[in-house]
């Protein structure tokens, strides 16, 4: 009862944290960095496809097409929730930014952010009509089954409760992907399917992050990630290259 | 964003020597924003000495007895903690934020579901919570309780466990787990480690096979125990929750030091930044935020929105002043004790030093 253990030796053993009452600076500030580039991610993830709504082919694409923009930003609430008990004003947040906002589709920023908001590289990009929509949905969403795997064990219960509630939801929209991209197939124009599959292909796997990245030792001990930038990447690789071989197409 | 509300001490006593139960009525119709979910807590607010500390204890009331109330054991050398248990009286008005916090799962009256909670010491307020909701919303669901404490004396709600043992009679177990106090039975003394837990397994003092959800509060050491135990007996992460209770609360803030030399006029300052525990000067204009000139100083230095939204960046400022143009996160109380938005944050004197570690 009475053995004294520091915060980092308990998180670096497995320990979990329950409330911003026992978060350690520096674990608060990559815990929101964590937060905050899964949110900006959705938000932007969402405010892009909204756009693409329109241009499903019909009734049940359009249907598929507004469930998925409702739904990511409904995760986007979920753990915007958990933010909100770090003191963040939820509804300031979620319009502080222009989540449309856009890059060429030629801009090559790598795995950089912009200067203003989290979102994942891959979100600056912009569609180019439904059935790059429908790629850029699949391959990004399998890229998000194995981050959420990764992030359902992270040592801050909340917000590892958030992401497994999120995890099963977040698949569906890359079922609906698989889909849309079935039909798509099926109705010919491999090649501009394959155009966008060599487009999204390398800005998807760039989303891992680097795979020299210096901070995975640190938020390993925190507890904030089991597996490397590298590991998670190449898990993604072969499972989208799964999926991309059933349709004909060739991975990056 | 949460906000205090005011809540009058309606009745307080003690339950061990050194750990009193306090009621709370919330006051000024803010009744509903304390409409809590088992094993959730409040946090507190009291000032000392002109210093706000803030405090979160457990709700240890169950969801139908329609009262509110915490435990509060007091802490050696806690400001707020022995200031609860030695001054605060009936008729107090206390201040604290709506309930909040996860520590609990869905209740259903069809369920018939095996709850196992763990608790030590003072751990005991949010699966206590937990517990007598449970019994008295799910008749058909079992709990069983491993409750460690040093000895017979430092148990709190003791008898209101043996009490909830006879309304309950079949439904609730409670195991006592003695640190210091010999018991008839051996396996009962002793610190509960995973190999503790490894033997109440096995011995079939607690069937962990049937087991639907299990609740930990207590001790660092003692929750990774038994987390280790329950995931080695088929136990996955969503069916193990985890309250880590106050011991980990940081202790009292130091005021800021203010360097005397006040600004000189020229536009540049020069800012010691340390993050990560190693510290960078960095010559900087006046002009230019705090963040930028780490981030300039190639130091990894954490920030999201840069609009004063998200709190990522905050750091806190030991010595110098910067102004903070704008902070829609940071409370008052944090802003106090020298905390800013570094995004925010141009320095004003020609020394600064923050520090994003703390």
């Amino acid at each position: 009862m009475t053995e004294e253990m520091s915060l980092d030796s308990y998180l670096a053993q497995g320990g979990v944290l329950t409330n911003p009452m026992n978060v350690p600076p520096r674990y608060r500030a990559e815990l929101m960095k964590l937060m905050t580039t899964f949110v900006d991610s959705e938000l932007a993830g969402a405010a892009g496809f909204a756009d693409v709504i329109n241009a499903g082919p019909g009734i049940k694409e359009r249907i598929a097409a507004a469930k998925i923009v409702l739904e990511k930003t409904d995760n986007a609430n979920r753990v915007l929730k958990v933010m909100g008990e770090f003191g963040v004003d939820g509804d300031r947040y979620a319009n502080h930014h222009p989540w449309t906002a856009r890059l060429d589709r030629d801009a090559d920023i790598g795995a950089s952010r912009t200067d203003h908001d989290m979102r994942l590289a891959v979100f600056n990009y912009p569609l180019n009509g439904w059935s790059d929509a429908v790629v850029m949905n699949l391959l990004m969403g399998r890229a998000v089954a194995v981050q959420m795997a990764e992030f359902s064990m992270v040592s801050y219960q909340p917000l590892a409760e958030a992401f497994r509630a999120i995890a099963p939801i977040e698949a569906r929209h890359a079922e609906l992907a698989e889909e849309g991209l079935t039909k798509l197939v099926e109705g010919g124009n491999a090649d501009g399917l394959q155009a966008s599959v060599d487009y999204w292909w390398p800005r998807v796997a760039a989303s891992f992050g680097a795979a020299d990245s210096t901070k995975a030792d640190s938020l390993k001990k925190m507890g904030l990630r089991k597996s490397t930038n590298a590991e998670l990447r190449t898990r993604w690789e072969a499972e989208a290259k799964t999926v991309l071989d059933k349709l004909g197409l060739k991975a990056g | 964003m949460a906000r205090f509300h005011d809540l009058e001490v309606t009745d307080i006593h003690k339950t061990i020597r050194d750990a009193v139960v306090v009621t709370l009525k919330p006051v000024n119709g803010a009744a509903e924003e304390f409409d809590f979910t088992q094993g959730q807590y409040l946090t507190f607010r009291q000032d000392f000495d002109g210093e706000e500390l803030r405090r979160s204890y457990s709700i240890c009331a169950g969801k139908d007895e329609g009262i509110l109330q915490v435990g509060i054991k007091r802490v050696d050398g806690g400001a707020f903690s022995t200031w609860a248990n030695e001054e605060l009286k009936v008729g107090d008005t206390l201040q604290a934020m709506p309930p909040m916090g996860g520590f609990f799962t869905a209740l259903d009256a069809a369920n018939e579901k095996q709850y196992l909670g763990f608790a030590g010491g003072s751990g005991i307020t949010p699966v206590l919570s937990i517990l007598k909701t449970t019994l008295a919303q799910e008749p058909n669901s079992t709990f069983t309780l491993v409750y460690a404490n040093k000895g017979v004396n430092t148990i709190m709600f003791r008898e209101e466990l043996e009490d909830l043992k006879n309304t309950y009679m079949g439904r609730f177990n409670v195991i006592h787990v003695l640190e210091a106090d010999a018991q008839e039975i051996d396996l009962f003394t002793g610190l509960v480690t995973e190999e503790k837990c490894a033997q109440l397994f096995k011995t079939g003092w607690i069937d962990i096979t049937s087991v639907d959800t299990a609740f930990i509060c207590g001790p660092e050491p003692m929750m990774l125990g038994i987390a280790s135990a329950l995931r080695a007996h088929g136990l996955d992460d969503a069916q193990i929750k985890f309250e880590l209770f106050a011991s980990s609360q940081p202790g009292r803030a130091k005021k800021k030091a203010v360097s005397k030399d006040a600004a000189s006029g020229a536009n540049q300052a020069t800012a010691a930044i340390t993050l990560d525990g190693s510290t960078q000067t960095i010559q900087m204009p006046k002009d230019e935020t705090i963040l930028d000139a780490a981030l300039a100083g190639n130091m990894d230095a954490p920030y999201a929105c840069k609009a004063g939204v998200c709190s990522t960046c905050r750091c806190r400022v030991l010595e110098g002043e910067v102004e903070m143009v704008a902070n829609h996160a940071l409370e008052d109380y944090e802003v106090e004790k020298g905390y800013v938005l570094s995004c925010q944050s141009y320095p004003v004197t020609d020394n600064v030093v923050v520090d994003f570690d703390q």
